[in-house]
């Protein structure tokens, strides 16, 4: 009960940064499929036309756009941790995101319909959770705040829940 | 109970469920194996296949993929957890990719039982919880035995009474097996008001839209190119058209080539002679009546008969010639009302008027008016508008409202996609007619300024504590108005444009808005104002309770 009462204090807060190396993990496999994947195309294209200069193109064309990715993948998750924040107090939720296109949504907690908390299995091993608020509109109508320590995520997700008498109009 | 609950209170499904889920599977994957085994006809793989490369009885093989199937089968059933919270229903699933999911029982709008001739045999049933908003129940929990679905249905409504909604929660009979097939059971709706509540009261029509209002309504909408555009998709599907365009453009029709003629002199970059002139552009003309005629003959048809009625605390549309649609607006389920009027509307002093309702659970019955947008008056003389507005949202007062113009830094943003847009076009032009393209580049340009300069002029906003409302279009021009309290989120959205300008956009959410309505989306704010409204939006909309 207290750790709820402290976090709805209207003061922004980042989110985990064990998120961080989250996202660099998920992006390490996604660029390895990758990686793979562009490698068997440049072999295959390479044995239906073997040629020296077709070897040296494709490897150094492979080389430099997996590099750039490998960087992008490294690079790219504290600068989007830096640019992500919520924000809670006893009427709202509000949650700021995006780096060139930004965002900042705001969802009243009297229109929270319900929520999910949901762990994959490599948030379960760095203790992080994901928080998804449901409401009844259109656009929005499916909040996700990943990057949670699972026990934020649980203690968010109460906040949102407890109604008090005030709300009822 | 049936069912297990073991010591944290948590309940599992029936285990036949196992088999339910692996059914489903089934029907997806194996449906070729089963016919094979049945009909003992040719597989398609094989020497003798049609596909002779794949393996012999290739269809037999592909039940191995039932294998991972039935484990996930088994593996869903185990992980599926359900516990009654105190005034909250916890569904946990998921065995590799964990979720919780909390449902408060004074947000589920419906709880419906769904039996095919299976689950009867075998006395259970799916159970799906809605909440509203999406379009998929918030839960599908396969399968239940009855008595916990019973069960279920008594704590949830016991809760909801409790926590003090009005209206009595009616406990249907159950099942009505007679309806044969799938029998589906539905609880009331969440707001506790009957649907039939206001039955008994006297109708009042509050608009009528006589032949001459249609065809007028058809003329000024202008459908026609949608209309014919369908049909044409249509009849060249079934191949009507082959001739038609032979027709057009054959060498040997004569009379009929008048279009080729016309592409081969403006092709040539020769002036066309007064002849072709005269029938290009009254071709033109013709084909734009046709355009209007064909508009006029959707709206009769779609519109026959309008009427708009006011029941109690509903309102009521009739009408329709071959489709006949009868919805009922419960007024308190109205979350947008939308103005909206075309160059002819404002010469003739009519608007058009929509609603956009919520569905939520009771109005899935009215089905046209389940969910998504309604007409309200098709047509409506200018003047009569202040008088529906007062019957539907009491609480705006249209001449009242203070419109806040956007910044004077505006056009410059406005302007500039559409700069860019017209200079595209201009360099693309000029690669096919040279020098003829640089009165169209001016005319684009000119148009373009004009464009941006005139939409900013329309665009506006204003507030009050009840309503936001927003404005924006030249020559059709919108006006959308949101009741504070149906507002379901607010966003800012700050595009790089945006921010170079300090400037950002508030989109206001709101239930049973589509893809083509006019939102209430505020462009070219300066940032402070956007964020504080934002803020103040919000606040406003948290200090009301959502009812649908």
């Amino acid at each position: 009960v207290n750790n709820e009462a402290s976090l709805a204090d209207g003061v922004s807060r980042r989110l985990d940064p064990r998120y961080i190396s989250l996202q660099r993990k998920t992006g390490w496999i996604i660029a390895a499929v990758l990686a793979s994947g562009s490698w068997m195309i440049a072999l295959v294209g390479w044995l239906a036309e073997p040629s020296r200069g077709r070897l040296a193109l494709s490897a150094a064309a492979w080389l430099i756009g997996n590099g750039l990715l490998m960087w992008h993948v490294h690079r790219w998750p504290p600068i989007e941790h830096r640019h992500t924040s919520y924000r809670l107090d006893d009427r709202v939720i509000e949650i700021h995101r995006g780096v060139y296109w930004r965002r900042v949504i705001n969802v009243p907690r009297s229109r929270v319909q319900h929520t999910d908390v949901s762990q994959g299995p490599l948030e379960r091993t760095h203790g992080l959770g994901t928080l998804v608020v449901y409401t009844a509109g259109t656009d929005h109508a499916k909040v996700e705040l990943p990057g949670l320590a699972y026990e934020t995520a649980l203690a968010i997700r109460e906040h949102l829940l407890t109604r008090g008498t005030s709300d009822a109009v | 109970m049936p069912s297990d609950i073991d010591d944290a209170g948590e309940q599992r499904l029936h285990p036949v469920s196992i088999l339910f889920s692996f059914a489903g599977s089934l029907k997806k994957f194996a449906l070729p194996g089963l016919l094979l085994l049945i009909t003992g006809g040719g597989s398609m793989g094989g020497p003798d296949g049609r596909f002779g490369r794949l393996p012999p009885n290739i269809e037999l093989w592909l039940m191995v993929l039932l294998i991972p199937a039935a484990l996930i089968a088994v593996f869903q059933y185990l992980a599926f957890r359900l516990r009654y919270a105190g005034d909250e229903l916890v569904i946990r699933s998921g065995f590799i990719f964990r979720n919780v999911r909390h449902v408060p029982y004074t947000r589920i709008q419906n709880l419906d039982a769904v039996q095919n001739i299976f689950h009867r045999l075998l006395g259970v049933t799916d159970v799906r919880v809605e909440t509203g908003g999406g379009k998929e129940p918030e839960a599908t929990i396969s399968v239940l035995p009855m008595a916990a679905f019973h069960e279920m249905r008594r704590r949830v409504f016991e809760r909801r009474v409790s926590a003090g909604l009005e209206g009595a929660v009616r406990l249907e009979p159950p099942f009505d097996f007679a309806q044969g097939g799938v029998g589906v059971s539905r609880t009331p709706d969440a707001t506790g008001v009957a649907p039939n509540a206001t039955a008994g009261a006297p109708a009042r029509t509050l608009l009528h839209l006589d032949l001459r209002d249609l065809l007028l309504f058809g003329f000024l909408e202008n459908r026609g190119l949608v209309v014919i555009g369908a049909v044409y998709g249509v009849l060249w599907e079934i191949g009507f058209l082959d001739g038609f365009w032979g027709g057009l453009f054959d060498e040997e029709s004569y009379g009929r080539g008048i279009v080729r003629d016309v592409l081969t002199t403006l092709g040539n970059r020769r002036l066309l002679s007064l002849a072709q002139a005269g029938v290009l552009v009254s071709g033109v003309i013709g084909l734009l009546l046709f355009v209007r005629a064909v508009s006029m003959g959707w709206a009769v048809v779609r519109l026959f008969g309008f009427r708009l009625l006011r029941i109690g605390e509903d309102l009521r549309t009739d009408y329709g010639l071959l489709t006949k649609v009868s919805a009922t607006i419960p007024l308190r389920r109205i979350q947008t009302i939308t103005i909206r009027e075309g160059p002819l509307f404002r010469l003739l002093k009519r608007v058009s008027v929509r609603v956009e309702t919520a569905g939520g659970g009771g109005a899935s019955q009215n089905s046209a008016a389940a969910s998504g947008r309604e007409w309200l008056a098709p047509l409506l003389r200018t003047a009569a508008l202040p008088a529906l507005v007062n019957e539907v949202l009491p609480e705006l007062h249209l001449a009242g409202l203070q419109w806040q113009p956007a910044t004077a830094r505006a056009f410059r943003r406005a302007v500039k996609p559409r700069l860019a847009a017209a200079v595209g076009l201009s360099i693309g032009a000029a690669f096919v007619l040279r020098w003829w393209a640089a009165p169209l580049a001016t005319c684009l340009i000119a148009w373009s300024v004009l464009a941006a300069w005139q939409y900013v002029r329309h665009l506006g906003w204003a507030e009050t504590t009840e309503v936001i409302a927003f404005r924006s279009g030249w020559l059709w021009r919108s006006v959308t108005v949101a009741r504070v309290a149906k507002i379901q989120s607010v966003a800012l959205i700050e595009t790089p444009f945006d921010r170079r300008a300090a400037m950002a956009r508030v989109r206001v959410d709101t239930a049973g808005a589509s893809e083509r309505s006019h939102r209430v989306e505020i462009p070219y704010l300066p940032r402070d104002l956007a964020a504080s409204l934002q803020l103040r939006l919000a606040a406003a909309a948290a200090a009301t309770e959502f009812r649908w």
